[in-house]
């Protein structure tokens, strides 16, 4: 069972990903509305994927993703960054804090179900 | 549980929650204010601030005692004032379970004007519990002012002629 | 395999979530717009707005309505340029932002309808377009703040702000820590439950996650900081929320681990340095008694005086601001409550040229706020009512500052609206109709009471009246009051000390008890001749005896300052009297004996179950207790109550 945190303050949002993510086979979700909430759920049970929203409250998703990644057992966690068209800019700074990737929305499901399935795939091979 | 400070008045023990406590000072006298209610010594400097002494004793209805070396201050803060109330001793701080508090019988709060609200058994002893707002009240209609005007006018106070 | 997901479908989840943000960021600025009147800013508010934009126009984008993000897209681009230059929007800024949520308001209603999302109309998108920042720069005072530099640094300006300001107001700023455990998951405690829980007991400035090393405690090698302002104390908040107290800590730093260059109050500094010099001073003359040969020390100690004379009047005057700083404000909060409340209003501004100390000075300003919103938006009626009543359609609002009795500033503002109904009033507190303004005030000043039916938005919430007598007389150790007349107007008058600060001051000795007069206050010292004393004995209407003494001609009242006080009469008779003025009229204060002259640090007293007529605080002489500081004049009025002090011929 593929293990993937899904975390945006917006219920639909989140909705709507896992939605979109349903289609890959074997998966199942766990909702976090924020980015505090996201990092104790982090911290206490162990998951395949994070899905981040970087527009969030008392925490931004470049922060949960620094601290995310100066953790010894998440630094190799599969992290993809869902952000909104006009943040473009930021990309960098994402990606130097450690994203493995980028998505800006709107996005299709079709989309975000590649980018899924492909920061999944590199992570089945470093750890084989 | 709960640490609250123990002092004595005329034999009696009496309580209040520490957190209210924000100093506890031995005591050698205070600043006289002229018309201050009977039961205000006057003022003390703590922390750098002008603070209210209350004697207690005199609060209570009880007859007023000389300085002794175990006089203390207690200076308390409730609602934004802080006032310091003069005890004949303080010597202990105790963690109270408060579940452990019952009212006060009628005779004691009668007789303390209310302003023991509660009481607290503890082995032989029975702790009175102050109730800090009613006891720091500022309505005037239960205090006497003890030198300046007097409301009605009485008492040789200098009126200039008109 | 499911077939893909048609994002179409979860339009009628967001119209909910969107109607959700869009109430919150209706309200947000409303926030802004009322800090605005009060000449504030509101950062935060600032960025919950923006960030209500910034995922309406997220869920905008995933669902495909154009016309929506073409909206919030200039909407949020603004706020996060206002948000990262310190927080501020100015007014224009505010309405274009409001007709901007509105104009998403309509469309999400629209799309509830089943109608399709109008295309945004060029102006709406130019109006938008061409929004100029307000620009603020704070430097946040980390200075008193006890947290590692490494947290320090994840405060945004705003909230450093919120923590001195909410210490300054009397609030606690602590850190409290919690570690999440699948122990406490499963007691309820998560990091949700712990927030809202707290949010019940303190205001939460932040939380910051910090890796741990992983034990017992911290299984998730996991722990939050929570930087909390609070009033209750570490074992209420504690229990409240369900941690250990032994987890909370106060982040405040105390004064003395201060590096002497960061004393944050350089006054309290100075003050020490004065009472050190009294006490030197008192120690230099008892050697000179003892014969010891002290010339060269004192001459030393003349230039030390004159030296501490320099920088107390340096330090004084970085901290005094013109009363017209306060009165500077006024103009743009009249004219904002103006448009508000569609009144026309004349605002008249005296300002004399008065210099107060600033702490003074910001207490003063919320009242003075609170005054002015209550008159233009109750007293003063609207231009038709003010016609029918045969007043000029423009009312008039007047604010006049000037001195008082030398130590004060007296500050009235008066309108000429409808005048308070006192019987309304008192049937609104339930008490009987006050017979006199002093019984008025009294009324007025009742926690809770509004003399409105319906809560403006205007002048609603924020102070009441009671907060305003608060400060004015117990905090800053001044006066209050109103006088009003029913269908023509209503003024209320402030009086505060201008200073809490230093003076020179004459020390003098009555009834066996030690008092300061301050020296600006003192016309002038005479001596008091027994026999030259007119006596004047107590009249058939029960005033008792006055003496009168002469002075270069002039006959001056002279008063027992013992018996005023009650205190014990000194054997010989008193053999000095300090001649004050009053509204002109010379009065003596006859004491025991003068002992000189000498700078003070007044410190106000706060509680009114120590308020004394003619007492204006307290001071150290060098012996550690406080000595009171005499307001003759103020002492004089209050005897008289305001008639002639010289007995009719």
């Amino acid at each position: 069972m593929t293990e993937i945190l899904v975390v945006d303050d917006s219920k639909v949002m989140r909705d709507m990903i896992v939605a979109c993510l349903r289609a890959i086979p074997d998966t199942s979700f766990t909702h976090a509305s924020s980015g505090l909430e996201a990092i104790e759920r982090l911290s206490l049970a162990s998951f395949d994927a994070l899905v981040l929203d970087l527009n969030m409250p008392d925490i931004g998703g470049v922060e949960v993703l620094e601290f995310v990644r100066a953790q010894d057992t998440l630094r190799a966690l599969p992290v993809l960054i869902v952000t909104t068209r006009g943040d473009e800019q930021s990309r960098d700074r994402v990606m130097r804090a450690g994203a493995t990737s980028f998505l800006a929305k709107p996005f299709t499901p079709d989309a975000i179900i590649a980018e899924v399935r492909a920061i999944l795939a590199d992570r089945a091979e470093f750890v084989a | 549980m709960k640490l609250h400070v123990v002092f004595n008045l005329s034999g009696s023990e009496y309580a209040l929650p520490f957190d209210s406590v924000l100093q506890m000072e031995s005591y050698g006298g205070a600043t006289m204010v002229p018309g201050a209610p009977a039961h205000v010594d006057g003022i003390v400097t703590v922390r750098g601030m002008v603070v209210p002494v209350l004697d207690l004793r005199i609060r209570f209805g009880l007859p007023p005692a000389a300085l002794s070396l175990d006089t203390r201050i207690i200076v308390t803060e409730c609602e934004g004032r802080v006032v310091a109330l003069r005890v004949d001793s303080a010597r202990e701080v105790l963690k109270l379970d408060v579940e452990k508090h019952q009212p006060a019988p009628s005779i004691v709060s009668e007789r303390s004007s209310g302003f023991v609200n509660a009481v607290h058994p503890l082995g032989k002893r029975l702790l009175l519990l102050i109730d800090l707002p009613k006891l720091l009240g500022e309505n005037s209609h239960d205090v006497q002012p003890r030198a300046l005007p007097d409301d009605d006018g009485s008492n040789a106070r200098p009126r200039l002629p008109s | 395999m499911t077939a893909t997901a048609d994002l179409k479908e979860f339009i009628a989840a967001y119209l909910v979530e969107a109607e959700e943000h869009l109430a919150v960021a209706n309200s947000q600025l409303l926030l802004v717009e009322r800090a605005q009147r009060d000449g504030e800013t509101n950062p935060r508010a600032v960025r919950e707005t923006f960030r209500s934009l910034h995922t309406i126009k997220g869920l905008s984008a995933m669902v495909g309505v154009e016309p929506v993000v073409a909206i919030a897209h200039r909407m949020e681009n603004f706020l996060r340029d206002s948000d990262r230059s310190g927080g501020a929007l100015p007014q224009s800024a505010i309405d274009a932002l409001l007709a901007g949520v509105h104009a998403i308001e309509q469309r999400v209603a629209a799309l509830s309808r089943g109608d399709d999302a109008a295309a945004p109309s060029e102006e709406l998108l130019a109006s938008l377009d061409s929004l100029g920042l307000a620009p603020v720069i704070t430097p946040p005072p980390t200075a008193v703040l006890d947290l590692e530099p490494a947290m320090l640094a994840k405060l945004a300006p705003f909230e450093v702000d919120q923590l001195v300001r909410g210490i300054a107001k009397g609030q606690r700023a602590l850190r409290a820590e919690f570690s999440p455990s699948p122990e406490r998951a499963a007691q309820g405690l998560t990091i949700n439950s712990v927030r809202e829980r707290m949010a019940k007991v303190a205001e939460i400035v932040r939380v910051l996650p910090r890796a741990v090393p992983v034990t017992e405690a911290a299984p998730g090698g996991l722990c939050f900081v929570l930087i909390l302002l609070s009033l209750a104390s570490d074992e209420v908040i504690a229990s409240a929320v369900g941690l250990a107290s032994t987890s909370l800590q106060s982040i405040v730093r105390s004064r003395a681990e201060l590096p002497p260059e960061l004393a944050l109050d350089a006054m309290d500094g100075l003050s020490a340095l004065i009472v050190t010099r009294f006490r030197l001073a008192r120690a230099i003359a008892s050697l000179t008694e003892r014969g010891v040969n002290t010339r060269e020390v004192s001459e030393i100690m003349t230039d030390n005086a004159r030296q501490l004379r320099d920088l107390r009047a340096a330090i004084v005057r970085v901290r005094m601001v013109p009363v017209s700083e306060l009165l500077e404000r006024i103009p743009l909060l009249v004219r904002g409550l103006q448009r508000a409340t569609n009144r026309a209003v004349r605002l008249e501004l005296e300002g004399g040229r008065a210099e107060l100390d600033k702490s003074v000075s910001e207490r003063l300003f919320p009242v003075l706020v609170h005054l002015v919103r209550n008159a233009v938006d109750h007293a003063i009626e609207t231009p038709d009512e003010r016609v029918r009543r045969g007043k000029p359609e423009e009312g008039l609002l007047r604010i006049v500052c000037g001195s008082h009795s030398n130590a004060r500033l007296e500050i009235t503002v008066s309108d000429d609206g409808r005048g308070i109904d006192r019987s309304a009033v008192s049937r609104k507190a339930g008490r009987a109709v006050p017979s006199d303004d002093a019984g008025l005030l009294d009324l007025l000043c009742i926690p809770g009471l509004s003399t409105r039916e319906i809560v403006t938005t205007t002048s609603g919430r924020g102070m009441g009246m009671e907060i305003v007598k608060r400060t004015i007389v117990e905090e800053l150790g001044g006066e209050l009051e109103v006088h009003s007349q029913f269908g023509q107007g209503t003024t209320f008058t402030l009086r505060v000390p201008l200073t809490i600060s230093i003076v020179d001051a004459f020390s003098f000795e009555c009834g066996e008890q030690r008092f300061v007069v301050p020296v600006a206050m003192v016309d002038e010292i005479i001596e008091v001749d027994p026999d030259a004393l007119v006596h004047v004995p107590a009249n058939d209407d029960g005033s008792p005896a006055v003496d009168i003494i002469s002075r270069r001609g002039v006959a001056v009242p002279m008063l027992q300052l013992a018996e005023i006080f009650r205190l014990k009469a000194s054997r010989n008779g008193a053999s000095k009297a300090i001649v004050v003025r009053r509204a002109g009229a010379p009065v003596a204060f006859a004491v025991d004996r003068m002992l000189g002259q000498q700078e003070v640090v007044i410190r106000p007293i706060n509680d009114v179950l120590v308020r004394a007529p003619g007492v204006s605080g307290a001071t150290d002489l060098g012996d550690g207790r406080p000595t009171l500081v005499l307001d003759l004049v103020a002492l004089s009025a209050s005897l008289n109550g305001g008639a002639n002090l010289l007995p009719r011929a």
